[in-house]
């Protein structure tokens, strides 16, 4: 356990070390003149205009868009992922009757529907949730299927030995063992819809922060450009980890067998 | 009367992937008395525990009949409960909650479940664990857990499937005194399927000695050692004559297996 701990800080500590000498680093490359600071700014530039960005309100503003797309596309995604992915993983006929659906979201780029969906939506947010939505959709409806699919034999071979119907099956086995596989989906999901709603607010939007980062390139404002681009890392990286945290809870619901 | 009556029973397996059918075990007729301990051993591949789980009602009987009590065994029922190998526990319900499953499965009538639950808890030695979730006990506690399910819906039949196989020797040990003692409490009529002879002679009224090519019984040898039972019974000549009985037909039945593969 000490250990642990101990080796646990060290990786932080680590890993801490590395970020600043890479942030070092870029300032000196370009301090130095060895690259031209139109390409990649420097963090010094970037902090001031964070400075400003944050003074005038537009990263908040930004940011509240993009997090309002998220939050919608990848409660869509929730429902219906988790949705089809329990009705196809118990029945087999309506896994059977999506299955060319999936095959085709997989072998697809789902970017290659965006102007599908302008035609149908317009620019503008229904479109990114749109887009959103089906990046996110996939893992979790598939971690939700194999979930279920993929009930434990021998829990299932104990609650039939004591009579379990198969409600009882579905519900006290089938659906609580599945839990920690669609968990992991959903941290994919989470990643995936964060990506999809920046991706189309670079195509087309009014405010977000893919929208900001199209909007500074456009204008060559490289450092500009850095804010929103570190903002949505910043976003990936809290939101995954926090689905991580959960993920690693939810271990402890992992079936385990003696042999 | 006999509390579990095979009669010339017949289980078919059908191999994976193609619609070959071969008997698992064949024309097996056993009687056991109400109250009678009674092991099944066997080299694997016999069908000791395609026969265990035929009387359990899990498995499709495709010749001969089953009965418990004087009724035909048509699938899982109220008056057997099956300990299995592993110990299959519910990852996400503590101690008590995956003994109360077992009572709520079967729409437990007889009483308060967890209260039911806590006795059987009490009884396999684990009280002070009940709010532990399986993953924090020990593969021989996992396992007393597994027999208090079993226990708590007081079943007529105890159905036993190699339920030690998976401990280690002195786990193993212990965990045989313990079921003994258990069942000295009201000596439920139980099956006990084993690879380890010793076990199942310390444990059993009788051995049966399974055969394979299909699965037959070759022989049921009545086990006449005095009850209550303790380890020192182990050291007694009586004990190791049994044990050289059963341990002469396991060999007989490897040395053929040596020979087919051999053939093979």
């Amino acid at each position: 356990m000490i250990t642990d701990v101990f080796m646990r800080r060290q990786a932080l500590i680590l890993g801490t070390m590395s970020f600043i000498i890479i942030g070092v680093l870029w300032q000196l490359v370009v301090d130095f003149g060895i690259v031209n600071p139109f390409f990649i700014s420097t963090p010094s530039a970037v902090w001031q205009e964070l400075l400003v960005q944050l003074q005038d309100g537009s990263l908040l503003v930004n940011t509240a868009a993009t997090l309002y797309s998220f939050a919608l596309a990848l409660g869509l995604a929730v429902v219906v992922g988790i949705g089809l992915g329990v009705l196809a993983g118990w029945f087999r006929d309506a896994e059977a009757a999506l299955e060319p659906f999936i095959w085709f979201k997989y072998s697809a780029p789902t970017v290659a529907f965006y102007p599908l969906f302008v035609a149908w939506l317009g620019y503008g947010t229904p479109t990114i949730v749109a887009i959103a939505f089906l990046f996110a959709l996939t893992p979790i409806y598939a971690n939700t299927l194999s979930g279920i699919k993929n009930v434990d034999r021998d829990l299932k071979r104990v609650a039939t030995s004591f009579g379990a119907r198969p409600h009882d099956i579905f519900f006290r086995i089938a659906l609580p063992g599945a839990v920690p596989v669609i968990v992991a989906g959903l941290r994919l999901g989470v990643g995936r819809a964060l990506t999809g709603v920046v991706v189309a607010e670079l195509f087309g939007a009014n405010a977000g922060l893919g929208y900001s980062i199209a909007y500074y390139a456009q204008m060559l404002q490289t450092s500009r450009m850095m804010v929103p681009i570190v903002t949505v890392i910043l976003l990936g990286v809290i939101l995954t980890q926090a689905l991580s945290y959960i993920e690693k809870r939810t271990e402890a619901w992992r079936v385990v067998h003696d042999n | 009367m006999a509390e579990i009556e095979i009669r010339n029973l017949g289980i078919d397996y059908r191999k994976p992937n193609s619609d070959e059918v071969f008997a698992a075990v064949d024309d097996i007729s056993l009687s056991i008395a109400a109250g009678e301990f009674v092991s099944i051993v066997g080299s694997s591949g016999c069908g000791k525990s395609t026969l265990l789980l035929s009387v359990a009602g899990l498995v499709k009987i495709a010749r001969g009949t089953i009965t418990i009590g004087g009724r035909p065994v048509s699938g899982p029922g109220p008056d057997r409960a099956v300990v299995f190998q592993d110990a299959s526990l519910l990852p996400w319900r503590t101690v008590l909650g995956n003994v109360r499953f077992g009572l709520e499965m079967q729409r437990w009538t007889g009483g308060d479940l967890t209260e039911r639950a806590m006795s059987m808890i009490k009884l396999v030695g684990l009280a002070r664990f009940a709010d532990y979730h399986p993953h924090q006990l020990s593969g021989g506690m996992r396992q007393r857990v597994n027999i208090a399910r079993a226990l708590a819906v007081d079943p007529q039949v105890l159905l036993m499937d190699e339920p030690f196989g998976a401990l280690d020797a002195q786990t193993r040990e212990i965990m045989g005194g313990e079921l003994l003692r258990i069942w000295e409490g009201d000596k439920k009529t139980a099956l006990f399927v084993t690879h380890d002879i010793d076990e199942a002679i310390f444990l059993s009224d009788k051995v049966v000695v399974m055969g394979r090519n299909p699965g037959h019984i070759k022989e049921v040898i009545a086990i006449d050692l005095p009850r209550p039972r303790t380890q020192e019974i182990l050291d007694t000549p009586q004990f190791t004559e049994y044990r050289r009985r059963l341990r002469a037909h396991l060999a007989a039945d490897m040395a053929g297996m040596h020979f087919m593969e051999e053939a093979a």
